[in-house]
C-alpha cells in the first residue's frame, strides 16, 4: 500500500515537471532555475546517501560536484566533445577523485571523518585556482553548450531541451537511488549509521561499503556537477569549495535527512529562494546563514522527516508506522556527551 | 575451539587485561567471572578483534587470529554480543534479524532484494531464530520499543544469524529480573544442547554460573585469579577473597 | 633564489606558529565537545576588526592586542552558551552546520560594517623596523608575533596542566561523565573552553589582522590550513598542533618559494603522507574519537 502510495505521488510530481515549460512564465521562475532544481537535487541526493542514510558527514561532496563540472568544462574546451561524453567525463573525473580520497577518508569515523571531507575536499578547489593555465583559475572557464550526442548536427541544446534532459537524468536518478536504499546493500548503509559495530559483528566489512557508498555519491554529484557547469556553460573554483558542500548538506537537512522527496524539497527552496531573494536583497548570504543556524536548531528533522513523524503519530497501525520508520531515517539522534 | 594465550592489554597506564591465557573447549559453556572492572569486557574485546591485544595471540579453530580483522573472525564462526544490548534501535526486530541471514548468505551486498527460493530459504531462517529466542510476536517492533530483556535475546538472535561454532555473551543477564535471567539461561542451555554451539560467557550471578557453566576462569584486576570446574572454583579460597563480602558469598 | 630560503623559511615558521594555535583552539573545542568549530575563522576577522576600530579610535596597539581578543571571547562564549549548546546531545555534524551558517552571517555583517574591500592595519611604529641578527635581516613585527604566540601557547600549556582547572578540562575530554560525577560543573567547563580556543584565535586574528591583512573573508583563509594542521599533529594533541603547524608553515612558505602554484596543495601531499603512516596523525591518542 505504501509502495503504490510513492508511486503514485513520484508519477504526480514527474507530471508537474514535465509541464515545467508552461508553469515557469506563469510563477516567473525561468525554466533555467528550474533545471537547477533538478540538477542541484542529484547532489543534495549525493549527500543523503553518506549522511543521511550511512550517518557519515560528508562535507567534502562539493569536489565531486565540482570535479563532474570541471570534467565536462575541460573536455568540451579541449577536445570538443558532444554533451553526453561530457557529462560521462564528468561523471569520471568524480568517481576518480573519489578513488582517490577514498582510502584516507575510510580510515575514520564521525567528527574525524567530517574534518578529513572538508579538508580533502578542498584540494581540487585548490588545484583549480591555482592550475591558472588550464582551469582558469579563479576566473573559471567559460565554455559553449555542445551539441547533444556524436552524429547529431551541430544544433546546441536549447533551454528547453536542456530542461528535459535534466528531467530524464533526475527521473532515473530517483528510481535507481530509491532502490539501492531499499536494497539489501542499502538496507546495511541504514544499518551501519545505527550501529557500526554490530555490523561488522554480523560479519561484514562495513569500509567495503562505505567504498562503495562513496564512489555511488560522487557518481551522483559528479553528474550533477557536470549538468550544472553545462547548464551555466561556466565552471568556476567555488563550485569546489567547502561553503557548497555545506549549501548541499543544508539542503538534505532543509528536506529532512534520510528521505528521498527531502532530497528534492531541500534543493527546490534554497535554489528558488536564492533565486528570488537574491535579486531583492544583497543580504543573501545572512538569510542563508540564518537558514543554517535556525533550521539545526528548530528543524533538524527537516520538512518531510516532520511530516512523516506527524503521520507515524496519526497512524493508529503499528505495522504501517513500523515500516516506516524503517526507510525513514530522519530522527535526530540524540549522543549522550554527559550535557 | 579458541585458545588466548598471554592477553595483555593495557590503557594508558592501567593494565586492563594481565597476562591472561584462557582455553575454550569446544562444545563446552564456559563462564568468565570476576569483579567490576576486572577485564572481563576487555579480555572479550581483545579476543573478538574489538581491539587488538598489546601481546599475546589469539587463535580460533586453529588459525592465529591476534590481528585478524573483527568481521573477518564472525565469517569464520565466531559470534558476540555485548554488555549493553548492541542493536539497531530504529530497526524492527524482524529487520534486525534479516541483515545478520543476510550477511551470512552473502547477499548484504546486492542491489536487487533476492526473490524466489534465496528470499524463502532467508524468510524461513528468520522465522527459525525469531522461534528459537521467542520473539516471533514482537517481529514487526522496533527494537527500541522492547523491554530490556527482550534487546538481550533480540541480540543473540542476531549473533546467531551468521551461524556461529562458538558465541561470546558479554553478561547477558546483567541488570535483568529473575524471570528474565531464568529466559536467558533457557536460551543458553538450548545454544549447546540444541544448536551445538560452543558458548563462552560473563556473569556476575554466581547462581546462574554454577548452574550453566562446565567451566569456570576467574579475573580479578586484570589478572588470572583461578580456572577450573564449577565445584573447584567454589572451593578456591583465593576466589572466596576476591568476593569477601559480597552477597554471592553466601550463595557459594 | 636561494638567497631568499633563510628569510622564506621564517616567513614560514611564523605562518606555521598561526597555523598552530588557531588549531589549538579548534583542537581544544572539538576534544571536549565534538564541535568542528566552522565560524573559528570567522572569530579571528572579528578580534582584527575590532582591534583596528579601536586603533582608529585612539587607544595603543597593546591595548588593542588584549582588548579585541576579550571581546571576541565573549561574543564566543553568548554564541556558545546560546545557540551552540542545545546540539551537544546531538550528532556533532549539527554543531558543524550551525557554526558554518554563523560564518557565513559573520562574513557578510563584516562586510556591512567595515567594508567589502578590506582595510589597512599596520603595525605599530614601534615594531614596524627590521631588526638585525648578523647574517640576516628579519622585519620587528614579524618576530613579535612570533614571540607573542610562543607566549601564548606556553601560558596555555601552563594552564593546561599546572593549574587544577585546567587538568579538569583535560581529565573532561577523556570522560566528561565521571568528571560530572566528581561535580565539577560541566556547564562552566564547555563555557571556558569555548572561549579559551576563541581567545587563540582572537590573538592570531589581531597579528594576522597586522601582517596578512583584514577583510570579511582574511580569518577563514586561515581555517583550512589550521584544520589540515589538526589532521597532521593528531587530534587531541596540542604538541601535534604546534609540530602540524611548523611543518604546514614550512611546506608552504618553501613550494611558495619553488613551485608558487603548489604551495596549498603541499600541505595536501604532506597529509596524504603522514596519514598514510600514521592514521592518526603524528601524536594522535587512540580512541577519542572513532
Ligand atoms: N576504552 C578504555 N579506555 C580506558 N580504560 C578502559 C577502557 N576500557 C576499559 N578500561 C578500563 O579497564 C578496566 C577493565 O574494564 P572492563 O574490561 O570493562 O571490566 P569488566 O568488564 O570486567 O567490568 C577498568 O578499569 C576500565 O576502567
Ligand atoms: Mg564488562
Amino acid at each position: 500500500m505504501k509502495v503504490r502510495r510513492d508511486l503514485v505521488l513520484f508519477v504526480a510530481i514527474v507530471v508537474l515537471f514535465a509541464c515545467g515549460p508552461l508553469i515557469s512564465p506563469l510563477v516567473h521562475i525561468d525554466l533555467s532555475i528550474l533545471s537547477e532544481v533538478l540538477v542541484t537535487t542529484l547532489a543534495v541526493l549525493s549527500v543523503n546517501l553518506l549522511l543521511g542514510y550511512t550517518g557519515l558527514p560528508a562535507f567534502g561532496n562539493a569536489a565531486y560536484f565540482g570535479l563532474g563540472a570541471y570534467g565536462a568544462a575541460l573536455t568540451v574546451t579541449y577536445l570538443h566533445v558532444d554533451f553526453v561524453t561530457a557529462v560521462l567525463a564528468g561523471a569520471v573525473a568524480a568517481v576518480a577523485g573519489a578513488l582517490l580520497l577514498g582510502p584516507f577518508l575510510l580510515r575514520r569515523r564521525g567528527i574525524y571523518f567530517g574534518l578529513l571531507s572538508i579538508a580533502f575536499g578542498q584540494v581540487f578547489y585548490f588545484i583549480a585556482y591555482r592550475y591558472t593555465d588550464v582551469t582558469g583559475g579563479e576566473d573559471g572557464m567559460n565554455f559553449p553548450r555542445p551539441p547533444f550526442g556524436p552524429g547529431i548536427a551541430q544544433v546546441s541544446i536549447n533551454q528547453v531541451q536542456f530542461y528535459y534532459i535534466s528531467l530524464v537524468v533526475f527521473v532515473v536518478a530517483m528510481i535507481a537511488f530509491r532502490a539501492v536504499v531499499r536494497s539489501p546493500f542499502g538496507r546495511t548503509l541504514i544499518a551501519i549509521r545505527q550501529n557500526e559495530a554490530r555490523v561488522r559483528y554480523l560479519g561484514l566489512d562495513t569500509d567495503r561499503f562505505i567504498f562503495v557508498a562513496l564512489l555511488i555519491s560522487a557518481l551522483m554529484a559528479g553528474v550533477s556537477g557536470a549538468l550544472f557547469g553545462l547548464l551555466i556553460n561556466f565552471a568556476y573554483p567555488l563550485e569546489l569549495d567547502w561553503h557548497q558542500s555545506g549549501n548541499f548538506v543544508l539542503m538534505m537537512i532543509l528536506g529532512g535527512a534520510g528521505t528521498i522527496w527531502g532530497s528534492l524539497i531541500g534543493a527546490l527552496i534554497y535554489v528558488i529562494g536564492k533565486d528570488i531573494i537574491s535579486t531583492i536583497t544583497p543580504l543573501w548570504q545572512i538569510f542563508l546563514g540564518a537558514l543554517f543556524v535556525a533550521c539545526v536548531l528548530g528543524f533538524p528533522r527537516g520538512i518531510v522527516g516532520s511530516i512523516s513523524a506527524l503521520r507515524r503519530i496519526a497512524s493508529d497501525d503499528p505495522e504501517d508506522a513500523a515500516s516506516n520508520e524503517a526507510f525513514d531515517v530522519s530522527a535526530p539522534i540524540e549522543v549522550g556527551r554527559g550535557v | 575451539m579458541l585458545e588466548a594465550t598471554d592477553i595483555t592489554k593495557a590503557f594508558g597506564g592501567v593494565r586492563a587485561v594481565d597476562n591472561v591465557s584462557v582455553a575454550v573447549r569446544e562444545g563446552t559453556i564456559h563462564a568468565l567471572i570476576g569483579p567490576n572492572g576486572a577485564g572481563k569486557t576487555t579480555f572479550f574485546n581483545a579476543i573478538s578483534g574489538f581491539t587488538f591485544p598489546d601481546h599475546g595471540r589469539v587463535t580460533f579453530r586453529g588459525t592465529d587470529v591476534t590481528r585478524t580483522l573483527n568481521w573477518r573472525r564472525i565469517v569464520m564462526g565466531m559470534g558476540r554480543t555485548f554488555q549493553t544490548p548492541s542493536v539497531f534501535p530504529e530497526l524492527t526486530v524482524d529487520e534486525n534479524i534479516r541483515l545478520g541471514v543476510r550477511a551470512h548468505a552473502k547477499q548484504a551486498f546486492q542491489l536487487r532484494a533476492p526473490r524466489g527460493a534465496a528470499a524463502a530459504a532467508v524468510d524461513a531462517r528468520v522465522d527459525e531464530l525469531l522461534g528459537f529466542v521467542n520473539l516471533a510476536a514482537h517481529r514487526g517492533r522496533l527494537v527500541a520499543e522492547l523491554a530490556h530483556g527482550s534487546q538481550r535475546l533480540c541480540e543473540i538472535a542476531m549473533s546467531l544469524s551468521t551461524e556461529p561454532v562458538l558465541v561470546l555473551l558479554d553478561e547477558p543477564m546483567a541488570g535483568l529480573a529473575e524471570a528474565e535471567t531464568d529466559r536467558i539461561m533457557a536460551v543458553i542451555r538450548d545454544l549447546r544442547q540444541r544448536l551445538g554451539l560452543t558458548v563462552f560467557f560473563v556473569e556476575h550471578n554466581m547462581r546462574v554460573v554454577l548452574a550453566l557453566a562446565d567451566r569456570i576462569t576467574v579475573l580479578d584486576r586484570g589478572k588470572l585469579l583461578a580456572e577450573g570446574s564449577p565445584q573447584e572454583i567454589a572451593r578456591d579460597d583465593a576466589v572466596r577473597r576476591a568476593y569477601l563480602g559480597s552477597e554471592v558469598l553466601e550463595r557459594v | 633564489m636561494f638567497h631568499d630560503l633563510a628569510p622564506q623559511l621564517f616567513n614560514g615558521l611564523v605562518l606555521g606558529a598561526f597555523y598552530a594555535i588557531v588549531a589549538i583552539g579548534l583542537s581544544l573545542i572539538m576534544n571536549l565537545t565534538g564541535t568542528i568549530n566552522m565560524a573559528h575563522g570567522s572569530f579571528m576577522t572579528l578580534a582584527g576588526y575590532l582591534a583596528y576600530s579601536l586603533v582608529l579610535r585612539g587607544t595603543s596597539f597593546w591595548f588593542a592586542l588584549i582588548a579585541a581578543p576579550l571581546i571576541a571571547v565573549i561574543v564566543g562564549i553568548a554564541v556558545e552558551r546560546t545557540l551552540v549548546r542545545p546540539l551537544y546531545r546531538r550528532e556533532p555534524f549539527y554543531s558543524l552546520l550551525m557554526t558554518f551558517g554563523l560564518s557565513l552571517m559573520a562574513e557578510e555583517i563584516f562586510r556591512l560594517i567595515w567594508g567589502p574591500n578590506g582595510v589597512p592595519f599596520s603595525a605599530p611604529a614601534a615594531l614596524s623596523g627590521a631588526a638585525s641578527l648578523g647574517f640576516m635581516t628579519f622585519p620587528t613585527f614579524r618576530i613579535f608575533i612570533v614571540v607573542v604566540l610562543v607566549i601564548t601557547i606556553s601560558a596555555l600549556a601552563f594552564f593546561l596542566t599546572r593549574t587544577r582547572f585546567g587538568l579538569r578540562l583535560r581529565a573532561a575530554v577523556q570522560d566528561t561523565e565521571m568528571i560530572a560525577a566528581l561535580g565539577t560543573n560541566t556547564q562552566v567547563l564547555y563555557a571556558v573552553n569555548f572561549g579559551l580556543g576563541i581567545f587563540l584565535a582572537g590573538i592570531a586574528g589581531v597579528l594576522a589582522a597586522g601582517m596578512l591583512g583584514l577583510s570579511p573573508t582574511s580569518g577563514n583563509a586561515l581555517l583550512m590550513p589550521a584544520f589540515v594542521t589538526v589532521i597532521i599533529g593528531g587530534m587531541g594533541s596540542l604538541f601535534g598542533s604546534i609540530v602540524g603547524g611548523l611543518l604546514i608553515g614550512i611546506a608552504i612558505s618553501m613550494t611558495t618559494l619553488f613551485i608558487p602554484a603548489a604551495s596549498e596543495v603541499s600541505m595536501y601531499v604532506l597529509m596524504a603522507i603522514v596519514l598514510s603512516v600514521r592514521p592518526r596523525g603524528l601524536f594522535g591518542e587512540e580512541g577519542i574519537f572513532g
